[in-house]
Order: C-alpha cells, then structure tokens, then sequence
C-alpha cells in the first residue's frame, strides 16, 4: 500500500460531517441527535432546570460547588462555568438543528411527509433553543445556520430582544407549517409548537396571542392527570398531560434528583428548598408531599426520585398551559374565566379552589400558583424575571438588579468580538 | 573458528587495580568502532585482516589504552587492564541508530548506568532516574506504588501536546500513554513503569535537539535510550540480586485531636454568633487518629535471577524477576514478574542476528485518591476526631449518621476495590548485515505489545457514597495497545584515513500503532458479593473503538571528524504523520552540532594541563505531535443517541491545516577533564523555542463547539546543567580508600511567549493555574494574602495597586508564584574500602511552589467541617495577637476560607533519597558453594526530607503525569514512603 493508504486512518467512532447524513436511517440518527443536545447536564438533564430554581426564592444552596453558590447568591460572575455551560449547551442545540435543517434539501431519499416532519422538529427546537436564551439573557445572538468553520464561529453579534423573538415565532410558523399531525411527547409535535407559541406570547407580554395560542392547544385534547405524582414517574410513563417530555434512560440520565437527594439516599444535596417555598404550599397540597421530604435533618427536594436520574423531564405540559390561559385571561381581564383555569390545577393538587378578586390577586395567585405547580422544573426564576419579582427580589437580599439576567460567558466575548456583555458584569 | 573465516581478536578488558571485568568498554580497530564489550568484560572483533593493527579501548572512568596487535590467520588473543580515571569523555554514548565514542559526540546526551537504577525501592525506571541526570526532571505526583512519573528534559515546552520524553527501549519505542481508562484522581499508570530496572545496562537522554532530531517528531521533549543487558562469551553464569524491605509513611500531618477539633471549631462559632457546635466534655470523649487508621507498615521486595552466557558464535541472556510492593495506604499495592531473553548469534562472519525479548505483567490494587473527597487516604485527612471509626460497640462503620462530614475513610478502603492486571511483550528481532568492511546494513523489527485490564468496585457498604443510592457501582476496562516498527539503516564509512572520518548513516523506518478499548460500568448489584459489571443491574455508560496512528519515516545522518579533534555532525528527518490532514503530513527535522577537541591541539600548549577539554554547540529542529486527538483535522459528526434511539450529532470542529508543533533549540557545551582526569566536567546552556503549539483553542460556543486544534502560541525554555564528577581519595592499590563525589544541577527558564489572542487561560483545581504570556506555564494566580489585621482577626489582600483589602475581587488576582523548581539536581558520594561501600545519594529542587489545595478545607478557620491541621493553632484569638493565621470563623467572615496565596507554598526541599552500605562477603564464607562477589548491602530510602512545605511531600501534583497546566497542585496526594531495605547480590 501507498504512503498516503499507510497515512490514511480514519476514526472508528467518527465520520466525516461532509458524509454523515446520507439515507433515512442517518437522517433519523441526525433528528435524535437534536434531541440528545436537550439532555446534556449542561441543559435540561441538570443545570438548565436546577438553575432556573436556585436563582429564585425556591431553592438553596447546600452543597460546594461555587458556582451553584454564585447562583444563589445572585452573584453570578462573568466566568462562571454553570452558566457559561448552559449558554453553550443551547447553542449546541442550535447547531444540531441548524445542521439538520441544512440536510433536509438534498434529503430526497425521505418521504416528503417524513422529511417535513424532521423540519418541523428541527424549527421548533431551534425556537425553543433562542426562547430558552432569551429568558436567561435577554438579547442573544440568532444563528440560524450550521458552523462549518472557525472563522466563522467567530463572527457572533447579539440581536435585540425583538429580532431574537421575530425569529422564534416565525420558526414556530415554520414548525407548524412543516410537523405534521402526529402525536407524539418524547419527541416534538404540534401540540408542542403551539404550546410553546403560547408560552413565548406570554413572555413577549401579548396576552391575546397567548390565550389564543393556548386554545389552540386546549383544542387537542391533553388533559390534567388525576395524580400529580405521576407526571414523575421513575420510568416516566405517559400521561394525557405531557406534551413534551425528555426522555432519560440507564445510559443518558439525569442528575436532577442526585443533586436534590442527601447523601443518606446517596445524593449529593448541592441544593435544598427554602422555607419560604415550602411554607408557601397549603399543608393538604398534595404537590407538597410529592415535592418536598425530609430524611433526618435534611429538608430535600424530592420530585425526581431517581437517583440514577432515568425520569423523563417535562420540557412543556398541560399544566403550564392551563396557567398560560388563565393569566393571559387575567391580564385581559377576564377574571372569571381566568379563576377556572386557574381552579383546575389548584383542584388536581387537592386545595381549594380561588375566587375572582381584583384584577391583580388573581395575578399574583397564578403567579404563585405557577411556582407551586412548576417548582423544580427550571421556570420561576424567568417567572419572576418577567413578572418584575425579581427587582424586589433582588434588592431585599441586597444583590444587584442587573443580575436579573445572567452574563454573557466572558470566556466566549474573549474570542468573539462583537459579543457585547449584559449591564453590570 | 571456520577456515573461510577471517580472523578474530579475542578482547578482554578487565580493570587493572580489581582485575573484575569491565563492560561497555569501546573497542576500536585501526581506527573504527567495532563494538563494546559485553558483562563479562569480552568482545570478539570478527572480520579483521592478518598483520599488525591498533587496538584501542575507551570506558568512562578509565585511561584510554592503545596496542599494536599482531594478528595472525587464526586470529589474536588480548587482556587489556584499564586504570580508572575519573573521566567521562572516552564513554561510549548511545545516539539512536547507533552508538559513538563521548569523544566524538558534539550534541548533549546524558548517561545513567544501570546500577544508578537498580535496588531502588520504587517499581519504574523512571521514578528512579530523579535527580541522576542534570536536565532530567522527575516528579513523582504521589506516593502510590506504581504511580504514573512525569519526567520532563530540558523544562516543558508544549501546553496540549504531551510533554512526556520518548522512551525508546533496544531501539523499539515504548507505548508510553496512560493507558487507563478508571480515574483514580491524578494517580496515572503509565506503561514505562512496567520496565524492570534489573534488566537495564543503561540508559541515555538525548538533551538537545542535534541529538534527539534523528527522532524527528517525537524528540521535541527528549529521548530516553534505554540499553538492556546482554549475554558473553562464557560459561553458564548465574547472578542474583534481592532486597526486602519495611516502608512506612515518611510523615505524618499534624492534624488535630477531637479535644482541639471541638474546641476549634466552637471558636469559629461563637465568633460568628452562632451557637457552639459542641458540647466540650462530652462531644469530644472519643478521639480518632484517622490518619494511623489507614496507614501501615508495608513490604517491599525484588528478586531477580539471571543466567548468561555463550560460545563464539551464540549468547544468552535468560532473566526472571519479581518485584512486590504493597502500599502504605490501606488497600494499595502493585506488583510485578517479568523475564526476558536476550540472544545474539554469529550466523555468518557477516551476519549477526539478535534478539530481545522481554515479557511482563503487572497487577496494580489502587485506591481513590488525589484530588477526590472519597478516598481512604483523603477521607482520613479530612474525616473528623470526635467520631469513631465503628459505630459504638459495634464492627459496622461510622458513617454521616454519627457525624462524619464525608465518606468513612476506613469503610472505603475496606469495602472498595479497584484491582487491574496489565500484560506486556516488548521485543525485537534484528539482522546486521557486514556488507564490507565499510558497509553494514541494519534490519530491525520490534514489536510493543500492552494489554491493561483493570476494574473499580464502589460497594454500596460504604455510607454516604453515591454507590449507595446505585446499590453498588462496578467498572471494568481492557485496553489493548500494539506498537509495531520496522526499521532499515545502513551506515557506511566513507572516509576512514588516519586524519579524517566520515560516517554516513541512512534508513528508514514504519510505525503502526493500534489500541483498541473496550468499557463497561453498570449499576445495582444482588449483593456486595457481586463486582463485575456481567452482574450488575443495568449498563449505564459502555465503549468501544479502535483508533489508528502510523507513522512514516526517513532519516539521515553523516559525522565527519578531522584528526579527531574537529567534529561535525548533521542530522536529518522526515516523518509522515497520520495524525494531520493531507497537506500537512510531512514534517522536516534537520540539525547540526560542531565540536572541537581543544585538548588534542598541539597549538594550544597551555591546554595541556586539561587531559580533555571539549567544546560543543548544536542547533535542531524537533518536533510533537502527541496532541490528545488523532483526528484534529476532521469535522466530525458522533455518537449522539436519544436515550435510547441512535443519533448522532456534530461533534467536532476540524482543522485542515494542523501542523506539528516545533522545537528549535541550540545548546553550547564544554565538556572537561583535568587533574589527571580526577576532576570531569560537562557544561551545557540551551535556549529552545517551541512554536505553532498544538493547542485546543477556544471558540465561541454559540458555534455549537467549544474548542478547535489549531497551531498558536510558543513556549520559551532556556537554562544551563552542570555535572560536576571528582575522585576526591583514589584507591592506590587493591581494596584502598577510594571517594568518588557525583554532583548535578540544573536550572530552567520557563516562559509563555504566545497563545490564541495572548489570552491567559486557567486550569487545575480551583482554577489557580494560569497560562499566561510572560508567565511560566501553570503559574499560580490567586489572591495575594497579606496577613491577618492584627485588630480584626481578618484575612487581607494585596490588591494590585499596593493597597489592603479584606473582600477581594476577582480584579485583584496577581501572580504569586511558579510550579516549577528555579533548580534541581542530586548529589552521590561513594566510599569504597577493603570490603565495604558506602553510596549516599541526596536530591534537591529549589524554588517551586506547591499550592496546598488540602489547606482550603483544613485551614479554612472551620468553614468546612473537616479536621483541621495544627497550623490554625497559631489563629488570631484576641486584638493585639500578631499572626499569619485568621481568626477562626465558621461562617467564613475572617476571609480566611478565601483561595489565596496562604495556600501557595514554598514547595523547595532535599531529600537524602538513599543511603547504601554493602559489604562484599569473604569468599572464605561464601566461596566454598561457589558463589563468588556476594554482597550484602542494605539500603534506606526517603530517609530525611528538610522542607518547609506543611503537606506529606513537596514532590507533588494530584493532576497526575498527563498534566501539562494543572502542575503543583497537593489535593489530598497518596504521601511517601520512608523504605528501610536488606538485599543481596553474587553470582555463581
């Protein structure tokens, strides 16, 4: 053989980029690959959810990792990890998507209907990855096209607010437009574009858009499970009230309930509830005796249960949306309307239901009863972001307001010029 | 002898005051090199013409000889006696792809005999080259038998790229990788441990890059040759050498009892207005000594047998050893057998054949430890007094339910196991073709064989261990590593006239190295009596691959001398490398080195008084590839799956145009003899500039990636090695006083003098190494500690602008000091009298800092909960006390839990590493069974060590033998063992 055969000694667990995507079965290995970027400790298998907690009046830390500490504290630092790993695990997401977004026209070996399908998961992940930056750094960059260089890499910019939810919601369009029906929850479906739709609607404040989007989802018939708890299952079986969920397994786990747990149920308890989230639940909410136990001393966060993390992690559910609609309702001020969806959720964890008040009590109770549904699952530090809690928050611990969103990893400004840093870091 | 054959010249070189053989003696015939004798002092000249001819013999140590010899058709017989002389410029050095005269050698190469190395109480080589060679550093890391070195030549000159020497064995190069797939924290394993040090005649370091470059791309970090023993023309002869000894931990840290822990730590409370923690009297009735809990008195022994011998036209040399070591930690230990058979035949009057073969296996008992908090050794150190080991009146463990802070050190160094068994073949077949006197070609094929399997068990019996929440977590790998060369030169003398020399060697060579790794980890067991992942529960992480490097070579060198005094040596190589894309495979290694035997200059009378005195200086070009990716070129597309379903995703960010990392390095040197050769002097300075640095540099991660290989940034390293050799008492006659002193010290600058975007980036634990331009690599940035506010108790900072602060801010990091010694070498003397020797050994390194990261936890003024270390005895407790040690606070309000330069020590120490007395026991006693020179000798080891540094060793770093930033780092490393040793050695 010849010096250049000799020479020549390819990866064996490896192949080129150029050829990797080539049929419908490395085609569909692509599709579940953005899903793989979703279950990175980086993001929804640990940091991404833990964070959106400890950052808030939810969780605490008590354990040693100081970049947890920092979160705590709301004295995050521009070269802290945890958050710098968060950012560049959404925009690996994003790459994953956008790579398989720029495959599907040569992909004419899948079926039309096949192929959509894969452009409207790869769009709605590509929403969900921009919408999850946003809420944590407000303007981010837009990459809407894979990297195939460093040069390229280098030549990031953040767009403002407006341009970055411009282009959510015409991905969602696209999404819609593409997904198909299909019903699925491990992987994205129509009723998870919608769903997101409304909730980024919620976010950009337009509540119309939001309530409308949210019935669009109601329209499909998801509907609350009797049992809070068995949203959680170990195993993570379905219910009618997921809409998309992550799936973990042996091999691709979770260190959600690892890092809740104490060391007696062999955890590492980095972080445990406050007191003041617990004593927020009434004492017959079932969704307190599934969320929060104590073993010994220790008062730990006990919604995920396995230690070995193999539950399924809800990315979006019918609960959420069910309060989407009931705050958007409220916030046009259809009180009585609101109050009922509100009482849905408040009826399955088993407390009483509310009655319409003013305008602004049946706001803060779905605020507060978002906190109570969702605690754990990464949503009440955005929440009270863009709820303006999080100034009152912020200034009764005597941290610094700007510390409302997170900083822009230094270490990425280091290498990319353009990339300018939040205010405050 | 044949009758077609040409006639023979029987040498034999004995040294003249002991009349015992010399071996490695040079043997030159009208002029050229024919060989070097072997152990029992002998060489066969073969090939040589009936008449008269010269016969020179050199050897280190001795006064070179000259002889006409009349040969006659069947040959001549010779006994030449050598007189020593305390010289090193007439040894024989091993140059790669050959061997030369010290005379006429003009680059820098280093020398070790193999009895430097021998009967030292630690299992690898390399442990045992530290402080023998100047520009041969040696960290141990750790205490732990069988631990991974790190030996750096010449300073470090690459910041991704491996900075580990090329070890090169019999002229086959060694699989060097750590090749385990278990982190056990920084212990690392390398493969050059498994290299038995009874099997080793010698060894020599190619230093600068005119002597390394005929190692082209792997030689940027130096070569180590390692020469093994082979067989002579004798009877059967059998020699032994064994040693059994104690070892125990060379120190112990000063950590508080439970009376001073308690009270303590109710300081650091009530300081902060909390409530006392304990309640004194009471909480504090048990004290634990958890440190004399898991340390031990453990044995250390090494049995070696040799048989050699052979007639004119076939030798042998047949060789068992076993080496044991059990480890001074509760639950460690490594031991080794191997053998090896070396043959040489005289096929033809022109062809030559030799064989080497050497076959290993290791079995390793390893336990977590260095930079963890759940290993028995760590755990020890950080495990409170006050609790017992065992639940009271019972043999169950303790565990966070009595108190305990961390894991039960006891518990996991009982119930956790981690055994592995590595098997090794290293060998070679080689053919040396005499084509005609002028001409010989050279074939050889040599194989490098690893197989490592190794297996980890966390019991789910150890309390507060994550293996309790899995029920039990069981690990096992194999890895197998293969290293193939085959290997073409020829070496002609072209010129070989009285007045001038040249010698011109050309080859080839091909390199193919395959490992292939297999893993599996499972999790929840039936019970502790299952450890293999085949018993476990489910699979939760699993590998397997295979990966590829070949290496293409050829390689030239020509060394032309006139009248012997004035030498020129040039050096090229050319390697292909599979490691970098299409266009840029080829690497280019050209060096030259000019030397002037300034003694042998009749002009220069005045020299005269110098038996030898030479001057050298070289310039080269190596290179490295050894980056950690074999595919830095590709954009690649990976594993990815969805829990469950087959994906695949980008994986990485390729570079088409990584390149080799280059060294460039000049080195001038003068080597002396004066005294009558009582005094030997080598001197070398040297400036090397590594450039196009393989690194991993960052990019953007909103890319998708986060680093790509590219070539950026150098690395300076500069610095000057003496070795210094005097015979202070020579021994007049037989069995007089004899003193030989052996000294070596060397300096290295180390500095960045480029990165990506000159941007200094962090690593190590804590983040505390920097690489920074104008820094040496691993500096350590941190907060600068001032002292204590004598008023407050408080800990203060320097912040950059001169001024004190108590709350720093990452702003007012400085750089407080380097991982890297200013100077290190060693010191021999050797006394030799009638029966008895003596050999003292001390090494030094001065000027590093270690950063004592353990000190975060145990002199932290009772931030953390484990036990604390005597140094916070000396705390601030009321105004007016003056003290580098904060007030004690348990919320961490003294600041003293801040990371700072409190906890960068001066990491500068001697050790007197060995002490040997032997005795030679009287043939009267011994004689009778025929055993001739038994000595009986015994060794202490580690026996004193002056430092200030307040962890077990300054000789430290718990990122292991793979770190190139993370250096100097003491997290809870495995300490050292003080060895007291009784062996003996003879033949028969």
């Amino acid at each position: 053989c010849s010096a250049d055969d000799i020479l020549t000694t390819p990866p064996t667990t490896a192949v080129a980029a150029t050829t990797a995507i080539t049929d419908p079965v490395s085609a569909a290995a692509a599709v579940a690959g953005m899903y793989d970027a979703l279950g990175s400790g980086r993001y929804y298998g640990t940091d991404f959810v833990i964070f959106g907690d400890l950052s808030s009046d939810n969780t605490s830390h008590s354990g040693t990792f100081s970049t947890y500490r920092n979160a705590d504290q709301n004295a995050l630092l521009a070269d802290n990890t945890t958050t710098a790993g968060i950012w560049r695990q959404i925009y690996t997401g994003i790459n994953t998507a956008n790579n398989v977004l720029a495959r599907m026209p040569d992909a004419t070996y899948l079926t039309t209907a096949l192929r959509d399908q894969y452009k409207g998961e790869a769009y709605f992940l590509r929403a969900l990855g921009h919408h999850n930056a946003t809420k944590l750094w407000g303007a981010v960059p837009v990459v809407t096209q894979p990297t195939t260089s460093a040069e390229e890499a280098g030549q990031v910019a953040r767009a403002d607010t407006a341009t970055v939810y411009r282009q959510i919601l015409a991905d969602l369009d696209s999404a819609e437009k593409y997904i198909g029906s299909g019903k699925r929850t491990t992987t994205a479906s129509l009723g998870a574009v919608r769903a997101l739709r409304a909730r980024v609607k919620l976010y950009r404040a337009d509540w119309a858009g939001a309530l409308a989007a949210a019935q669009s989802v109601d329209a499909m018939g998801y509907t609350l499970v009797p049992t809070y708890s068995d949203l959680f299952s170990l195993t993570g079986s379905a219910t009618a009230e997921d809409i998309f969920r992550l799936r973990f397994s042996d091999t691709d786990q979770n260190s959600e309930s690892y890092y809740y747990f104490p060391k007696t149920l062999g955890g590492r308890y980095e972080v445990a509830p406050t007191t003041d989230l617990r004593s927020a639940y009434a004492a017959t909410d079932t969704r307190l005796a599934w969320n929060i136990q104590t073993s010994g001393t220790r008062v730990y966060g006990a919604k995920f249960r396995s230690v070995s993390g193999t539950e399924h992690m809800h990315v979006i559910r019918y609960a959420e949306v069910v309060l989407i609609e009931a705050e958007a309702l409220a916030r046009l001020n259809r009180l009585a309307e609101a109050v009922v969806q509100l009482n849905k959720v408040r009826t399955r964890a088993g407390v009483a239901p509310v009655a319409a008040t003013t305008q602004q009590a049946v706001i803060d109770a779905i605020i507060l009863e978002r906190r109570l549904e969702l605690a754990f699952e990464g949503d009440r530090w955005p929440d009270m972001v863009r709820t303006g809690l999080a100034t009152s928050f912020l200034a009764a611990k005597g941290a610094k307001t700007t510390q409302a969103l997170y900083p822009v990893p230094q270490r990425d400004r280091d290498v990319a010029p353009g990339l300018t840093q939040n205010a405050g870091y | 002898a044949h009758a077609q054959d040409a006639p023979s010249i029987r040498v034999t070189v004995v040294d003249s005051a002991t009349r015992q053989p010399v071996p490695n003696a040079q043997i030159l015939v009208g002029g050229a090199a024919r060989g070097t004798t072997d152990a029992a002092g002998r060489l066969v000249v073969r090939n040589t013409r009936p008449g008269t001819v010269t016969v020179r013999v050199q050897r280190i140590g001795f006064r070179p000889q000259t002889r006409q010899v009349t040969v006659s058709g069947s040959g001549a017989e010779l006994e030449i006696a050598l007189a020593t002389q305390a010289a090193v410029l007439s040894d024989v050095v091993v140059v790669g792809y050959g061997t030369r005269s010290r005379a006429e050698v003009s680059s820098s190469v280093a020398q070790v005999g193999g009895e430097q190395v021998r009967n030292t109480p630690v299992a690898g080589v390399d442990a045992a080259l530290q402080g023998k060679a100047p520009g041969v550093q040696v960290t141990q890391n750790a205490g732990n038998p069988g631990n991974g070195i790190t030996v750096r030549v010449r300073g470090a000159s690459s910041i991704s790229a491996s900075n580990q020497p090329l070890y090169v064995i019999d002229g086959v190069p060694l699989i060097q990788e750590n090749a385990s797939q278990i982190g056990f924290g920084g212990q690392g394993m390398t493969a050059v441990t498994g290299l038995n040090p009874d099997e080793i005649d010698r060894i020599d370091v190619l230093k600068d890059a005119a002597a390394a470059a005929i190692y082209g791309s792997r030689a940027s970090n130096g070569v180590i040759l390692i020469t093994t023993k082979r067989g002579a023309i004798s009877g059967p002869r059998f020699t032994f050498n064994a040693y059994y000894g104690q070892q125990k931990s060379a120190r112990r840290l000063p950590m508080l009892n439970a009376q001073q822990y308690v009270a303590f730590m109710n300081e650091a409370a009530t300081n902060d207005g909390e409530d006392p923690l304990f309640t004194p009297g009471t909480d504090d009735a048990i004290d634990t000594d958890w440190q004399s809990a898991v340390l031990r008195t453990a044995p250390v022994s090494n049995f070696n047998l040799t048989a050699s011998g052979g007639g004119d036209r076939f030798q042998y040399l047949i060789s068992g050893s076993r080496f044991g070591q059990d480890g001074i930690v509760m639950g460690s230990g490594y031991n080794r057998g191997s053998g090896r058979v070396n043959l040489d035949a005289t096929a033809t009057s022109k062809l030559t054949l030799r064989s080497s073969l050497a076959l290993t296996r290791e079995h390793f008992d390893r336990t977590e430890n260095d930079n963890t908090i759940v290993g028995p050794q760590a755990n020890a150190q950080a495990n409170q007094p006050n609790v017992p080991i065992y639940k009271e009146g019972t043999t169950t463990f303790s565990s966070s339910a009595d108190g305990l802070a961390y894991a039960n050190s006891v518990a996991l160094a009982t119930y956790n196991k981690a055994p592995g068994n590595s098997l090794r073949a290293l060998g070679s077949v080689e053919a040396a073709f005499e084509a005609t006197d002028r001409l010989r070609i050279n074939g050889r094929f040599g194989a490098d064989v690893y197989d490592l399997n190794e297996r980890r068990w966390d019991s789910p019996r150890v309390a507060d261990t994550y293996a309790v929440g899995a029920t039990g977590v069981a690990q096992q790998g194999t890895t197998t590593s293969t290293k193939f060369v085959s290997e073409a030169y020829a070496d002609a003398d072209l010129l070989r006239s009285e007045a001038q020399k040249l010698t011109l060697t050309v080859g080839s060579s091909a390199e193919f190295n395959h490992n292939e790794i297999l893993f599996l980890r499972g999790e929840g067991f039936g019970s502790d009596q299952f450890q293999y992942p085949g018993s476990a529960g489910k699979i939760v992480t699993y590998d397997g691959r295979a990966t590829q490097a070949n290496l293409l070579s050829a390689f030239s060198r020509a060394s032309y001398s006139l009248n012997g005094r004035y030498l020129v040596t040039a050096s090229l190589r050319t390697d292909g490398s599979s490691r970098f894309g299409k266009d840029r495979r080829y690497g280019v290694f050209p060096a030259v080195s000019l030397g002037w035997n300034v003694s042998d200059e009749s002009l220069l009378s005045g020299m005269r008084r110098f038996a030898t005195m030479k001057l050298r200086g070289s310039y080269g070009v190596t290179g490295n590839q050894a980056i950690p990716t074999l595919y830095g070129y590709l954009t690649s597309y990976a594993r990815a799956n969805y829990a469950g379903t087959a994906g695949i995703a980008p994986d990485a960010l390729g570079n088409e145009d990584l390149r080799w990392e280059s060294t460039r390095e000049s080195d001038v040197g003068i080597d002396l003899g004066f005294l009558d050769g009582r005094v030997t002097v080598i001197a070398d300075y040297y400036s090397k500039l590594t450039t196009d640095l393989l690194v991993s540099r960052p990019v953007p991660t909103t890319s998708g990636f986060t680093t790509i290989f590219d070539n950026v940034g150098s690395v300076k390293n500069a610095g000057v090695e003496l070795q210094v050799t005097t015979q202070n008492f020579r021994a007049r006659e037989k069995g007089g006083f004899d003193w030989t002193t052996d000294f070596n010290v060397s300096h290295n600058a180390n500095k960045v003098v480029g990165l990506y975007q000159n941007q200094p980036f962090a690593s190590g634990i804590g983040a505390v190494n920097y690489v920074a331009v104008g820094q040496p690599i691993g500096v350590f940035f941190t907060y600068k500690f001032a002292g204590v506010d004598p008023q407050t108790g408080d800990a203060q900072f320097r912040k950059a602008d001169g001024t004190l602060t108590t709350s720093p801010v990452a702003a007012d990091r400085q750089y407080v000091g380097s991982p890297h010694p200013q100077y290190y070498g060693g010191l021999r003397n050797s006394f030799t009298w009638k029966a008895f020797d003596l050999n003292a050994f001390v090494q030094f390194s001065q000027g590093a800092k270690v950063f004592n990261l353990f000190r975060e936890y145990s002199d932290d003024a009772g931030y953390n909960t484990d036990n604390k270390i005597a140094n916070v005895l000396k705390r601030w407790q009321k105004p007016g006390d003056v003290t580098d040690v904060p007030r004690a606070s348990y919320n961490g309000t003294s600041g003293a839990d801040f990371v700072s330069s409190r906890y960068v020590e001066d990491g500068s120490y001697v050790r007197l590493q060995d002490v040997t007395f032997g005795v030679r026991l009287p043939s009267a006693i011994v004689g009778r069974g025929g055993v001739s020179n038994a000595r009986l000798f015994v060794t202490g080891s580690n026996l004193k060590l002056w430092t200030d540094y307040l962890g077990y060793d300054p000789d430290v770093n718990s990122n292991g033998s793979n770190a190139n930033t993370a250096l100097g780092q003491d997290f809870y490393a495995y300490p050292r063992a003080r060895t007291i040793s009784i062996g003996l050695s003879g033949a028969f």
